[in-house]
């Protein structure tokens, strides 16, 4: 199963790597993202402001993890343009037609069949 | 044009991102996989905050704690595996094959807490459709839904890592599998990014 046909490519482009100390940096600062989660929790402000802050973390968090972990930041431009706009796009058009749906559901006239 | 033709032109095109067909193939599933956790995610969310009377069922001992610990253990795993697929690229076959075993302990171990919170709930009344403190039901199908389709990818992860290990230790797979299935696991790792804070932070008593 030797991936003769491949082309000669090698992944990541194994030059602009980073060392085992950034991915320890990296992985401290999420730890201490997760530990500002849990401040922000305890914190005790609104749902909407809860809800707001730990997405806003989570996504900073995430953005790390893609850009580090899974090696975005070092691969060519391409390929980020290609993926994450079309997936950001998807979430946003969910998070606009998801709660239309919800609408719809209470515009029904009662009794008025399925 | 012959089919011998097509074939040349397709072996001969140059590929526009600059990585292997493998990890091209990783990329779109996880953007597709994306996707599916984002549609749970709105779903959920929405219900959570259309609900003022949302049940809120965790404490910090033991539920939070065990949360922090399972994070904790989850992005560790992330790091043994940057070092597997490091190791892998250096053509250090041995210490890969270590850290894929930590990686592979490490997601067991995630797996083994979560069951244990699972069963624990379970002990406690909890159902899919059925809501031991008297609140909305939803939070149980919600709560074993997300869980539970997140749990299944970390044992898949930790499936699909042994059997990436055991190739890569017999030579049948090289260092470019070590680094598509790493991109797998980090994905597992970042869906909890936003489980942790959505379904057990938003649900603090």
């Amino acid at each position: 199963m030797k991936t003769n046909r491949e082309p000669v490519i090698t992944g990541t482009a194994s030059a602009h790597r980073p060392g085992l100390r950034v991915y320890l940096v990296v992985w401290i600062g999420l730890l201490l993202i997760v530990g500002a989660e849990v401040a922000l929790t305890y914190a005790r402000f609104s749902v909407g402001v809860q809800l707001a802050g730990l997405l806003a973390l989570a996504c900073v968090e995430a953005t790390i993890a893609l850009l580090y972990f899974m090696h975005l930041r070092y691969e060519r431009p391409s390929l980020f343009w290609s993926l994450i706009p079309a997936l950001v796009v998807v979430l946003i058009l969910m998070n606009h037609f998801l709660p239309d749906a919800v609408r719809l559901l209470h515009q029904r006239v009662p009794g008025g069949g399925p | 044009m012959t089919s011998l033709g097509v074939g040349h032109g397709a072996q001969l095109e140059a590929n526009p991102y600059g990585i292997q067909s493998k990890k091209l193939g990783m990329w779109l599933f996880i953007i597709a996989d994306a996707s599916t956790f984002g549609a749970i995610l709105f779903a959920y969310g929405y219900l959570r905050i259309a609900n003022p009377n949302w049940t809120r069922p965790f404490v910090f001992w033991p539920t939070i704690a065990n949360g922090i610990v399972m994070t904790a253990v989850l992005l560790t795993s992330s790091l043994t595996m940057v070092c597997a697929v490091l190791a892998a690229q250096a053509g250090r076959r041995a210490a890969s094959l270590r850290w894929l075993t930590a990686t592979m302990v490490l997601g067991i171990v995630f797996a083994a807490l979560h069951l244990r919170e699972w069963f624990a709930m379970i002990g406690e009344g909890w159902r899919l459709f059925q809501n031991p403190l008297g609140g909305p039901v939803q939070f149980g199908a919600t709560f074993f839904g997300i869980t539970g389709l997140h749990l299944l990818h970390v044992i898949t992860g930790i499936v699909a890592i042994g059997v990436i290990a055991l190739g890569f230790r017999g030579g049948r797979f090289d260092a470019g599998h070590v680094e598509t299935a790493g991109l797998y696991w980090h994905f597992v790792d970042l869906v909890w990014m936003f489980v942790f804070p959505l379904v057990y932070l938003m649900n603090v008593r």
